[in-house]
């Protein structure tokens, strides 16, 4: 019985591991541009928190202001970059 | 009443003294008087700082492992020393004598033992200090800056966008 | 059965250590020739199967050891110790974790099961998962050795075998302790889980910050595991221990408090490199020493290093801990040195007033605390290195050096939220701080006012600042809260709740985050009435009375009783609170059969103001009359309130955000779209 038992779970899992897959996941490297759509998702969800925040009263106009210039240009930089990628992408 | 004469000195806030100092005083002399004869107050205090020796890892007064012999006895043993008259500093060092060093609740306040207590305190210093340099360093480099971008139509429309995405 | 567990546990290790070896060629291959064959990919994938069979095997090794339980094999060495025929059904359960062999073999059943659910997921990002379930293999495969060579469960009973078991440590036959050891192991050993992640992210040097967005909900499960763990410990302590108190600084209870302080570091701080994408060196090394320290926390207390009330079994593993965490310390070391060039950081600090310092000062009070603990834990056995004698780290010690710590770190969480990220200028701090501070000064000159004397004794100080640092930190949460809500209410133009609920969808781990403090916040509470608590003994015959605070307890009756499992003595005592008749009690004592042990069972009366906790001390050996101890623990409902809110917090920061978008959405857009929606039904 006992070694009955052993012998299904063994066998079980042996086939299980090794039964012939039609397609396995790939392990794909990160492409840049991936890479960029999360940094603009991040980037995003920074000025979000900074103009609620903003409105919420936590900060003073001018300081708000400056940091939203700056993270806007970091945004504007990457989106730049994500639409010069795609286009050559579509041009490829 | 819960507090007694050795315990004054270590407890009272310096600051607080001077605000509150005649309610201070009064309180003060109401606590000598009081705690001059309370030895029910000097046992629960030594009892705390004194483990049962049984090997039950508990505070002497908190030891209630069923059946345990040893703390009934030390607890007979401080009953008597306190009838007895001994000061605190006498008792606990009858204790020390009797069952060594481990019986004290937490390291004696000299020799080596003194690193005990002033580890923790200076690493939490050293750190403090450690951040403050930390920040100060990195607040006199320069923030990275993303480069101003240059006022063509094409980079307001993407700021526009940004502007737009993010608003809320 | 014995038989097909132990073939079980081989079968794991095989298992666990192909996924380990041949996840480690194949990524390997796959990173040499990253345009290779399909080759590589499928050996991956067979690695990754192999790790899903090793939880397979391992959950048919619980299943079996379960299985001996419930059939009585006394045949088996562990059942033999830990259990016995009159043992309740659900202690049979709890027989897997009450000693060595099976807790180690829940571990590595734990890890397995973690590692089940990374594998199945292996999706969210295939590489990344590969990396981490390799890493993880070679845990698994640490855990499993264990429970194969020194400390193995099914083990046979050495001769005849007996009639009956020796029968569960009494100390464990309590409804909690079913659920407290498994939450805890959970916590310990979640931890594994992140910890791969962020090594196996350095070692693939991942591009970006997403793997800290996917092992964010296991880094938060696990620190709720953990925390509800020791929390259950506490209450277990609390209700069976019968000495009162519910935390007593005992090397147990350090080791699990580590991991868990680092591991709140890390919670904090890597919210940092997420949205700025700093601090990535520190919180790689926060997670390796979190999950260095759970393992050390088990070294210390499974070794037998450092003496403790409930080590329910000390052995000689330790030295398999030793070379396992050195293994990890040089695997860590080696692969930062290597690849320390890809944590650098993307922003610096711009402002000493900013949300960023506060996290960094935060992170320095909780390690401060954390070494603390481990020097208070370690110092015994320094003392008997340099000066040859040991010394005891007790209670004395903690309560000195680590409240002053915890009162600071209450300080903190009231801080923090407050300030906004990158900087705060003075302006801000000023209007930000000022109802927060009012509350919190407020509170003390209250509570001065209502007799608390804080000049009396340091407990009485602590508790005071304590209860002002609440007030402080409420209304400054109360203030996040408030404002936000604000701005949906104006954006959407519905009422006050609704905008509540809907900021709190909008950012859930934000706001979960706050609910947590305010659970931090309530459990402190609790911890400050400790200050005013109150005992007495007293030898109650019949008709005899105790009076104690407002309460007289008045005995009734004391007697006997028996039955397969144990025999008891008890006492009725009726309460009265001020004159009036309030509840009947029965503390308990049980001498239990099996394992010839004596346990008391604390009654204990509940309410928000204080606890009344009664144990049945024993009998007077010359007048045979019960001693009974009577103390009075004010506030002490108030941690498990807190724990439960804290709970609910994490809950919350689990759950999805709402996009932000439509959070808030203005109430004309949405009406118009409900318009469309019922118009779209009715077609």
């Amino acid at each position: 019985m006992t070694i009955l038992a052993c012998a299904a779970l063994s066998i079980g899992i042996f086939i299980y591991i090794f039964y012939p897959q039609s397609k396995t996941e790939e392990q794909t490297q990160k492409t840049r541009l991936e890479f960029l759509q999360e940094r603009k998702e991040t980037i995003y969800e920074n000025l979000r928190d900074l103009n609620f925040e903003y409105r919420a009263g936590k900060y003073p106009e001018e300081d708000y202001l400056a940091q939203r210039a700056s993270m806007e240009n970091e945004a504007a930089q990457i989106l730049s970059e994500i639409e010069f990628l795609e286009t050559s992408m579509h041009a490829a | 009443m819960r507090a007694h004469p050795t315990h004054v000195p270590r407890v009272i806030d310096r600051s607080l003294l001077r605000t509150w100092f005649q309610l201070s005083a009064a309180c003060l002399l109401l606590i000598f008087m009081a705690g001059a004869g309370d030895t029910s107050a000097r046992y629960k205090l030594l009892g705390h700082q004194l483990m049962c020796t049984c090997s039950c890892g508990q505070v002497l007064l908190e030891c209630n492992h069923v059946g345990c012999t040893v703390s009934a006895q030390e607890e007979a043993e401080l009953r008597n020393a306190l009838n007895r008259g001994d000061n605190n500093q006498l008792i606990l060092q009858g204790f020390v004598q009797k069952y060594g060093p481990t019986v004290l609740a937490a390291p004696p306040e000299n020799g080596f033992n003194l690193v005990a207590w002033i580890a923790p305190g200076l690493v939490f210093l050293l750190a403090m200090f450690g951040t403050a340099l930390l920040i100060r360093k990195w607040r006199l480099q320069p923030v990275a800056m993303p480069p101003e971008m240059a006022a063509d139509p094409h980079t307001s429309t993407i700021l526009a966008k940004v502007r737009k995405e993010t608003e809320l | 059965m014995a038989a097909f567990g132990s073939f079980a546990i081989l079968l794991g290790l095989v298992l666990c250590a192909y996924t380990f070896v041949v996840g480690t060629i194949a990524l390997r291959q796959i990173a040499v020739h990253p345009q290779a064959s399909f080759g590589p990919e499928r050996l991956a994938e067979s690695a990754r199967r192999a790790g899903i069979g090793s939880f397979i095997a391992l959950s048919a090794a619980a299943f079996a050891l379960i299985y001996c339980a419930f059939t009585n094999d006394f045949s088996v060495s562990y059942i033999l110790h830990h259990s016995n025929r009159a043992l309740p059904w659900p202690y049979k359960f709890a027989a897997l974790w009450s000693g060595q062999e099976g807790s180690l073999l829940l571990w590595a059943w734990l890890l397995a099961t973690y590692g089940f659910v990374l594998r199945v997921r292996h999706k969210v990002d295939v590489k990344l998962t590969a990396y981490a379930s390799t890493i993880l293999a070679a845990v698994q495969v640490f855990f499993t050795l264990l429970i194969v060579f020194p400390a193995p469960p099914f083990a046979l009973t050495q001769g005849a075998v007996p009639a009956d078991g020796f029968g569960l440590n009494p100390l464990l036959q309590y409804p909690e302790m079913v659920i407290h050891p498994p939450m805890l192991y959970l916590g310990y050993v979640g931890f594994s889980v992140p910890f791969a992640f962020a090594l196996g992210a350095l070692m693939m040097r991942y591009p970006g910050e997403k793997w800290i967005h996917i092992t964010r909900r296991w880094t938060m499960v696990t620190w709720l595991f953990l925390t509800c763990g020791i929390f259950l410990g506490m209450h277990w302590a609390y209700a069976v221990l019968g000495w009162g108190g519910y935390w007593g600084w005992d090397p147990v209870e350090n080791a699990s408090l580590m991991p868990w302080l680092t591991g709140t570091a890390f919670l904090h701080s890597v919210m940092m490199q997420e949205k700025r994408g700093m601090m990535k060196s520190w919180n790689v090394w926060l997670i390796f020493t979190t999950f260095m320290l759970s393992i050390l926390g088990t070294l210390l207390t499974r070794s037998g290093l450092v003496s403790s009330v409930h080590a329910f079994a000390a052995s000689s593993i330790g030295t398999w801990f030793w070379v396992f965490l050195l293994i990890v310390l040089s695997v860590c070391l080696f692969t930062y040195i290597l690849q320390r060039d890809h944590l650098q950081s993307e922003h610096k600090l711009e402002s000493l007033v900013s949300r960023e310092s506060s996290f960094l000062f935060n992170n320095l009070v909780l390690l401060a605390a954390c070494f603390t603990i481990l020097w208070g834990t370690l110092f015994p056995i320094i003392s008997e290195y340099v000066e040859g004698s040991k010394v005891t780290v007790g209670p004395p010690f903690y309560n000195r050096v680590a409240v002053p710590i915890g009162v600071f770190l209450l300080l903190l969480t009231g801080i923090g939220p407050i300030l906004a990220w990158r900087s705060t200028s003075f302006k801000s701090v000023q209007r930000n701080f000022l109802w927060p501070c009012i509350a919190g000064v407020v509170t003390a000159l209250v509570l001065m006012a209502a007799g608390m004397r804080p000049w009396q004794d340091v407990g009485t100080l602590y508790s005071l600042m304590t209860f002002s640092l609440a007030a402080l930190v409420m209304t400054a949460v109360g203030s996040e809260f408030w404002r936000g809500a604000r701005v949906i209410q104006r954006h959407t133009g519905k009422n006050m709740l609704f905008s509540l609920v809907q900021l709190t969808r909008r950012n859930t781990r934000r706001y979960g985050g706050h609910l947590v403090h305010i659970g931090v916040v309530i459990v402190f509470i609790g911890f400050a009435g400790s200050a005013f608590n109150q005992s007495n003994e007293q030898e109650m015959g019949f008709h005899d009375s105790m009076t104690i605070g407002p309460y007289r307890l008045v005995c009734q009756s004391y007697t006997q009783d028996s039955n397969a499992n144990y025999d008891s003595e008890y006492e009725l005592l009726n309460v009265y609170k001020n004159g009036k008749f309030l509840t009947q009690m029965a503390p308990e004592r049980r001498f239990y059969h099996a394992s010839q042990q004596t346990e008391t069972m604390v009654a204990n009366h509940s309410t928000l103001e204080r606890d009344l906790y009664v144990v049945y001390e024993g009998r007077n050996q010359d007048t045979n009359q019960p001693i009974i101890k009577v103390i009075i623990n004010p506030l002490v409902a108030w941690i498990w309130i807190g724990v439960a809110v804290m709970a609910f917090g994490t809950l919350l920061a689990l759950v999805p955000n709402m996009s932000a978008e439509q959070a808030a959405r203005p109430r004309k857009q949405q009406a118009e779209e409900e318009v469309a929606l019922t118009a779209g039904a009715g077609d």
